[in-house]
Formats: structure tokens, C-alpha cells, sequence
């Protein structure tokens, strides 16, 4: 395509005007237009293919029933105290979890950026996890809950955690903390990688300089090393939050959202909803909940970013 | 207020020495410049001084007290960077009292002591800037700033003009001259500016190849150089050395010409003959010591620089206060003006003139 070929004008009309509308109003768009047009396939349109089915009654056990029901099925997610219990649930599990591999994440990237023997190589078997099927780490953990193949029962007994060598998984009080701790060991790599980048992009110059200035270790690290790390803490912390609120993986080979709703998040309950009661709408209208939520929490997160971030 | 000594210090990397026996005493008030070429070890030893880099052996004191142990916190000596090193989300008066945010000092006290100090730096109207919306100029005086405001025993500077252009470093160095004479602190300064070690300094201590060569006043390095090394690289433009052979009473030219040197009490061993472009005079062909030809002049106002081609010696430089007739192709004399000539021994020591050895 050769946008610039002049066209051909009639006498005493302008020249000047038609090529360049081409170049800055239409041509730009003719370049993006493949982007466009796969952001659009990929991602609107199913976005706006879920809202739709919130609205209607989509169940296929129930096929007379089909059509549009208006804020039914929202009017049906108020009344469900499971819903609110997978609410209470996701929270729960996504701030334990968020901030568990943080402050984890974060210590193993401060170990890492020291000088010791063999660095690189830890630094490429701390990633391990990240690379392992989730579905294999779910199972391998399942297991190590398992009173009977796995230890931790019996550390966590010898301990004096547990009382005894029980399976926590099965008791409605503990059993979120065991696909906690999977998703933990998980998810450490993630910010152990991530802001071991962002530490080591940190000029030493500045620890020298705030070491004449008199500063401590400690104020070193509040003073330079977390202003630093501020915007990449902001943008991880914020991307994994909505990673994890919506990784059901774990929690649905671990525990299936049981024992009795005690692990049920949103996400597995929109899951079991759409596939094992095969009720549509009602799986989106949780859906569509969930997204509102996300979004909140985004906005919220993007605008205290905008506040602290200074570099 | 520091006296500082250092002893024997030493530095390696491993198996590699940096840095061997260096013995220095500075005085307290006094201006110490550090020269040397690149890779020599000079930022090493400041290093070493504001105890950012461990001292491998021998004894660093200040003011009497061993300091090899002392974290750089507590040596009470503060540091200009030749990055500058700003804290880059801190403002101009958040990076100039940082030191004293540390210590915990009163908010007004803090903004006090940093508008004084943006004062007389001129930096006033700048202070609630960050430092990536500075010119390059402007950083270095608020790192400048960050240093005074501590008010220390002692300042180090590594190369902290050597990011700026020729004119802001003329400024700079002079405004850290007053610095000087106002605060008449020890300071310690690492340059490869000539200039700017000529101008400053006190005393200049030159390295190379991880020992000190010399330490002297600049007029010291300039008129006895120790060796070839310091003759060379002190100066600008540089001493001509051309190989020569000793004989009672002066040397004897590769071309067969004799210069007497009468105040050299004995050239008997030197190899080498050293004379800078200066102290040269171009008289007629057939009047001077060496006969030569221009191969190129350069016209510079209040100088005349002439590249000559000496027969029977080689290449050498004359500069020449004023203008001269001269132009490339042109048959010279050359003059050496004998008083202000330096002879080398075949290991590069200098001859000692007779006025001062005697
Ligand atoms: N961390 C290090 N490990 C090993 N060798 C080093 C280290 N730091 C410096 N060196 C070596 O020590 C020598 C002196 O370095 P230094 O930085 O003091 O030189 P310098 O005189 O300041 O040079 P320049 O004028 O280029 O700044 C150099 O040969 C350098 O390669
Ligand atoms: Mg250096």
C-alpha cells in the first residue's frame, strides 16, 4: 500500500489537504488496524459475550427457562450466602496469599542480590516452582498434607501446631492454608525474580553516598531501596492480586472448594457454577461481580501508585 | 578539622596490587590534588580514605586515630561524586539535608541549614525541583551542597567537574576554590585535568602504577620533576625527551650537538634529555643548539606553537610566547635554554640540580 501516491485532483481544489489527512487522521489506524481487530476477537468480545449471558437465563438443565431475565440473576447472587461466603473466602485467600509471597518474594530478592558462590545457579533453581505444572504442584502438595504419604502433619504435630497428625485440608477451619502454602511456594519466584531486576537496576553509588550521609542498613533500605522498588511493587503486586483472586487451579485439585465451602473463591464457585451445574447465567452474573471488584481494586491501586511513585 | 596519615597503605583485588606502600601525610587546611593516568588507582585510594573500599594493609589515621575499622559513617568525612549520585526521588532540599534527616535533626534546623547552604550556591529557587530536572551544572552544586551542609572534617571530590563542559568547569573550580578558603577544610580532589590540579592544589600527589611518584606544589612537579614520568606528565604541552649521552659538564645530542647544563653538578649518567616546549627559543637557522624544520605552526594569539622536525633527532615541540614569523617548511634554530632543562637516568630518575643536592 502507498499511501502517498498522489491522487488526482480536480483544478483549483486543494493539493495540500488529502495526502496529509491520510498521514496523521487515517493512516496510523491502518497500521493498528491488525492489533485492533485481534484485541477486539480475543478480548471484547467475549468480554461482552459474559456480560450479556449475566443477564439472561442460560442453564442447560433447566432449557424452557432460557432467555432474558434482567438483574435476576443479580438479584439471586444478593440472596446466596455461598456467594458471600466465597467472597469472604477470596479475600481471604488473596491477601494471605498476595502477601505471603511478597514479603517472601521479597526477602529471597534481597538474599539474591548479594554476593555469595554459586549465584547464578540459585538464582536459576529459585525460578523451579514458577516452571512446574500447577497441576502437579497441587497434587504434590495434596500429598504432603496427606496425613498418611506427606510429613507436614506430622512436623506441624511435632511442632505442637496441630494437636494431631490430621489432615488439615479436611478440617473446614485450616484447610484454606494448605492451597495458601501452595500457592505460596508458587508464587515466590514471581516477585523473588521480578524485584531482584529492580534491586540490581538500583545504581550503587547511592548506597555509597547514603553510607557517608550516615545512613544505617535499615534507613538505607526505607530511604532508597523501597522508593525504588515502589513502582515495580505497585505493578507486581497489583498483577498478581488479580492473577491469584481468579487462580482456582490450586484450590480445585487440592480441596475442590471444599470441605464444606470452606476453600470455595469466586472463581472456583464461578467455575463449579458453569460447569457442574452447568448454569450459565448465574456463572457469569458471579463473574461480572468479580470483575467489578478487580476493577475497584485496580483504580484504587493505580491511583495511590500515581501519589507515592516519584521516579 | 583533620590531619590525616597514611601508612604503608596497601590495596589488591585478589592477587592483583593496586596500590603499594603509599606513605602521605596531609596536613589539616591543606589541598591535596591526586593525578595520575587512568587506571592508576587514584579513585581506589579515595575510596579508601571515605572507607567505601577496605584498606588491605598498612594504617590509615585521622587526627591520630586508626580509622581502618571505622564504617564511613563514623569517619565524619564527606564525598562528591563524580556521578554526583543524587537521590533521584528526593528534591534538591531533601537530597541536600538528607544527612541530617539521618541523624533526626529538627525540621526547622534541616530547612535552615539547606536554604544557607542553597544560598550561597546559588541554588535558592531550585529547591523543590528533582534532581532529573537539573541541568548538569546544577546537580553538581547540589551534590556540592549535600557535602557542605554536613559540615565534615574533610571533603573528598572524585573528578566532580568532569561531566560538565569547559566553561561551567572554569566556574566550578574556582567556586570550589572559595570553598576552600572560606570553609578551610582538608579537602582531597582526584582530577585528570591538569588545570584544574595546577590551579587548585596545595600539594599534588601523582601516581602511577600504584605507587606515588611525586608529592610537591605544583611549582614543585613543574620545575624538579622527580622522574621522566612526572616531567611528562605534568605540563602541558608536554616535556620533549629525546635520548642523550652524558659528558662532564652536560650532554651530548644523538645529532652531536652539546648542551651545557653547568648547573647539573654531574650528568655523567643520563640517557635522556628532557626540555618543555617553553623553554625553548627559535632563533635563525645556523644560531641555536639543534637545527630543525617547522612542520607545522600553529598561531594561537598569545602563543605560537611550532612542530619541528629536528635532524639527526626527531620530532619536537616548541610553543613561543607571542607571534612569530614562522610557517611550515621554514628551516629554524633551536635555543635551549639550558637553566630549565632536565636530564634522566636510564631508570627515569632525574638528575638533581646541583643547587639543590649540593
Ligand atoms: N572491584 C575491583 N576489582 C578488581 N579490580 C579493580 C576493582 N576496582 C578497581 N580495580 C582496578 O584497580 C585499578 C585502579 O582503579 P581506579 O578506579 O582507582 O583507577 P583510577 O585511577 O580512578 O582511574 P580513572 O582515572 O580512570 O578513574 C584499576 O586497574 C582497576 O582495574
Ligand atoms: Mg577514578
Amino acid at each position: 500500500m502507498n499511501v502517498r501516491t498522489p491522487t488526482t485532483v480536480a483544478p483549483g481544489e486543494t493539493r495540500a489537504r488529502s495526502p496529509l489527512y491520510w498521514r496523521y487522521a487515517v493512516e496510523p489506524f491502518v497500521y493498528l488496524s491488525p492489533a485492533v481487530i485481534l484485541i477486539t476477537l480475543v478480548m471484547l468480545v467475549p468480554l461482552v459475550v459474559g456480560i450479556s449471558y449475566s443477564f439472561q437465563s442460560i442453564a442447560i438443565l433447566n432449557p424452557l427457562k432460557t432467555g432474558w431475565v434482567g438483574f435476576d440473576n443479580y438479584a439471586a447472587l444478593w440472596s446466596d450466602g455461598k456467594f458471600w461466603t466465597a467472597l469472604g473466602n477470596t479475600l481471604w485467600w488473596t491477601v494471605a496469599s498476595v502477601t505471603l509471597q511478597f514479603g517472601l518474594g521479597l526477602g529471597l530478592a534481597l538474599l539474591l542480590n548479594r554476593h555469595f558462590h554459586f549465584r547464578r545457579i540459585v538464582q536459576a533453581l529459585v525460578f523451579l516452582p514458577w516452571a512446574v505444572p500447577t497441576f502437579l504442584s497441587a497434587l504434590t502438595w495434596a500429598w504432603l498434607f496427606n496425613p498418611v504419604i506427606g510429613p507436614i502433619p506430622h512436623w506441624l504435630a511435632a511442632l505442637g501446631i496441630l494437636a494431631e497428625p490430621e489432615n488439615i485440608l479436611g478440617d473446614p477451619d485450616l484447610a484454606m492454608w494448605g492451597p495458601i502454602a501452595a500457592n505460596v511456594w508458587f508464587g515466590i519466584p514471581f516477585f523473588a525474580i521480578t524485584l531482584l531486576a529492580a534491586l540490581q537496576s538500583i545504581p550503587g553509588d547511592l548506597y555509597e553516598a547514603a553510607e557517608m550521609d550516615g545512613a544505617s542498613a535499615w534507613q538505607c533500605f526505607t530511604k532508597i531501596t523501597l522508593p525504588f522498588l515502589a513502582p515495580m511493587i505497585a505493578i507486581t503486586v497489583m498483577l498478581r492480586t488479580i492473577w491469584i483472586a481468579n487462580f482456582a487451579d490450586l484450590i480445585f485439585v487440592m480441596t475442590g472448594g471444599g470441605p464444606a465451602n470452606a476453600t470455595q473463591i469466586l472463581s472456583s464457585y464461578v467455575f463449579t457454577t458453569a460447569f457442574r451445574k452447568l448454569d450459565f447465567g448465574y456463572a457469569s452474573a458471579i463473574a461480572v461481580a468479580l470483575l467489578g471488584l478487580l476493577l475497584v481494586y485496580a483504580a484504587i491501586l493505580l491511583k495511590i501508585r500515581q501519589k507515592f511513585v516519584k521516579i | 578539622m583533620a590531619r590525616m596519615e597514611l601508612r604503608n597503605v596497601r590495596k589488591s583485588y585478589g592477587s592483583v596490587e593496586v596500590l603499594r606502600d603509599i606513605d602521605l601525610d596531609i596536613d589539616d587546611g591543606e589541598f591535596i590534588v591526586l593525578v595520575g593516568p587512568s587506571g592508576c588507582g587514584k579513585s581506589t585510594l579515595l575510596r579508601m580514605i571515605a572507607g567505601l573500599e577496605p584498606i588491605s594493609g598498612g594504617d590509615f589515621l585521622i587526627d591520630g586515630e586508626r580509622m581502618n575499622d571505622v564504617r564511613p559513617r563514623d569517619r565524619d568525612i564527606a564525598m562528591v561524586f563524580q556521578s554526583y549520585a543524587l537521590y533521584p526521588h528526593m528534591d534538591v532540599a531533601r537530597n541536600m539535608g538528607f544527612s541530617m534527616e539521618i541523624r533526626g535533626a529538627p525540621a526547622e534546623e534541616r530547612a535552615r541549614r539547606v536554604a544557607e547552604a542553597a544560598r550561597t550556591l546559588g541554588l535558592d529557587t531550585l529547591l523543590q525541583r528533582l534532581p532529573k530536572e537539573l541541568s548538569g551544572g546544577q546537580r553538581q552544586r547540589v551534590a556540592m551542597g549535600r557535602a557542605i551542609i554536613r559540615d565534615p572534617r574533610a571533603f573528598l571530590f572524585d573528578e566532580p567537574l568532569s561531566n560538565l563542559d569547559a566553561a561551567l568547569r572554569v566556574e566550578m573550580r574556582l567556586e570550589i576554590a572559595r570553598l576552600h578558603q572560606r570553609l578551610g577544610t582538608t579537602m582531597i580532589y582526584v582530577t585528570h585535568d591538569q588545570v584544574e590540579a595546577l590551579t587548585l592544589a596545595d600539594r599534588i600527589v601523582v601516581l602511577d602504577g600504584g605507587d606515588i611518584q611525586q608529592v610537591g606544589s605544583p611549582l614543585d612537579l613543574y620545575e624538579r620533576p622527580a622522574n621522566r614520568f612526572v616531567a611528562r606528565f605534568i605540563g602541558s604541552p608536554t616535556m620533549n625527551v629525546v635520548p642523550a649521552t652524558g659528558a662532564a659538564g652536560g650532554v651530548r645530542l644523538a645529532d652531536g650537538a652539546r648542551i651545557a647544563l653547568p648547573h647539573l653538578g654531574d650528568a655523567g649518567n643520563a640517557v635522556e634529555l628532557g626540555i618543555r616546549p617553553e623553554h625553548i627559543d627559535v632563533v635563525g637557522a645556523g644560531a641555536g643548539d639543534l637545527e630543525a624544520t617547522a612542520e607545522l605552526v600553529e598561531h594561537l594569539g598569545s602563543d605560537t606553537n611550532v612542530y619541528a622536525q629536528v635532524d639527526g633527532l626527531g620530532p619536537m615541540m616548541v610553543r613561543v610566547h607571542g607571534n612569530i614569523a614562522a610557517r611550515a617548511g621554514d628551516r629554524l634554530g633551536l635555543k635551549i635554554q639550558a637553566r630549565n632543562a632536565h636530564v634522566f637516568a636510564a631508570d627515569g630518575t632525574a638528575l638533581r640540580r646541583a643547587e639543590r643536592s649540593a
